[in-house]
């Protein structure tokens, strides 16, 4: 249907989603959506992102807590290292468009975490996924599924966000996702 | 009557093929397009896809960008 209406280049996949099998994302196609109006500027968008991160952040701070096997407390400190990058550039990309430049705290001030990355609460993520905080394994699988999450959500609302900047932004959030989850899968594999 | 004229049939890739190519191109070069029910696209589906239940696809082809590539499942 689709080549015979002039799109240019159409891919099946052979075996549909049974044959998929890298991560996956759950959840209706407006999970996470009321995060954003799509009416946001730039500066708005990098606020929520920023708030994003930080509830993966603490997600992963506090799981370090409960966990009790030395790697794995590693593990989960590395990965909230992680997303502290993630909110250092977007902070940085926000003192870049704003006219006056803000210090983290002032920034900070501002963003109000309301939930993880991928529209999903800590709660909701550890009842999907139920992972055995004592497995390296476990916690990667759990980290990469909240990072499949995240490009699904980062994805799903470039599409609704009509400044051409704001989507920008975002396709640029949704690219790191990717690769964090490549990189993600890559450690997994090294186990 | 040439019947091959009706006939558009999209090249198939595999698991292999579908993650490297999404891998190689960014969300904005690609269009995931799943075409199954609502409650299967909720249950499961290819991060950053597009839901387009296909008894709905040909009244919102609009919605897509025919210059991109698409990949279906």
């Amino acid at each position: 249907m689709l080549a015979g209406k002039g799109f240019k280049k159409v891919f099946n996949v052979a075996g549909g989603i049974k044959a998929w099998r890298a991560k996956t994302a759950i959840g209706p196609q407006d999970l996470g959506m009321d995060l954003f109006s799509g009416k946001e500027e730039p500066l708005d968008v990098l606020k929520v992102a920023y708030s994003l991160e930080q509830g993966l952040y603490e997600f992963y701070i506090s799981m370090g807590k409960e966990a009790k096997n030395e790697k794995v407390k590693d593990l989960f400190s590395k990965l909230s290292e992680i997303e502290v990058k993630h909110q250092m550039s977007i902070y940085t990309a926000y003192n870049d468009i704003n006219d006056e430049e803000l210090r983290k705290g002032e920034f900070e001030k501002m963003v109000e975490t309301k939930a993880l990355e991928g529209g999903l609460s800590t709660r909701e993520y550890l009842d999907l996924f139920s992972p055995d905080l004592n497995s390296e394994i476990d916690v990667i699988s759990l980290a990469m599924s909240i990072e499949a999450q995240a490009l699904d959500l980062y994805q799903r609302l470039s599409s609704k966000v009509e400044n051409p900047q704001s989507r920008d932004i975002i396709n640029q959030i949704a690219n790191e996702e990717k690769a964090h989850l490549a990189s993600l899968g890559k450690l997994l594999d090294s186990l | 009557m040439k019947w091959r004229q009706f006939l558009t049939p999209a090249k198939s890739i595999d698991f292999n093929q579908t993650e490297s190519y999404i891998s190689q191109h960014s969300g904005e070069e690609i269009t995931i397009l799943d075409v199954r029910q609502p409650s299967e696209y909720q249950e499961s589906h290819i991060p950053g896809s597009t839901l387009i239940p296909l008894p709905q696809l040909s009244d919102r082809l609009d919605e897509l960008d025919p210059e991109k590539s698409t990949l279906v499942y």
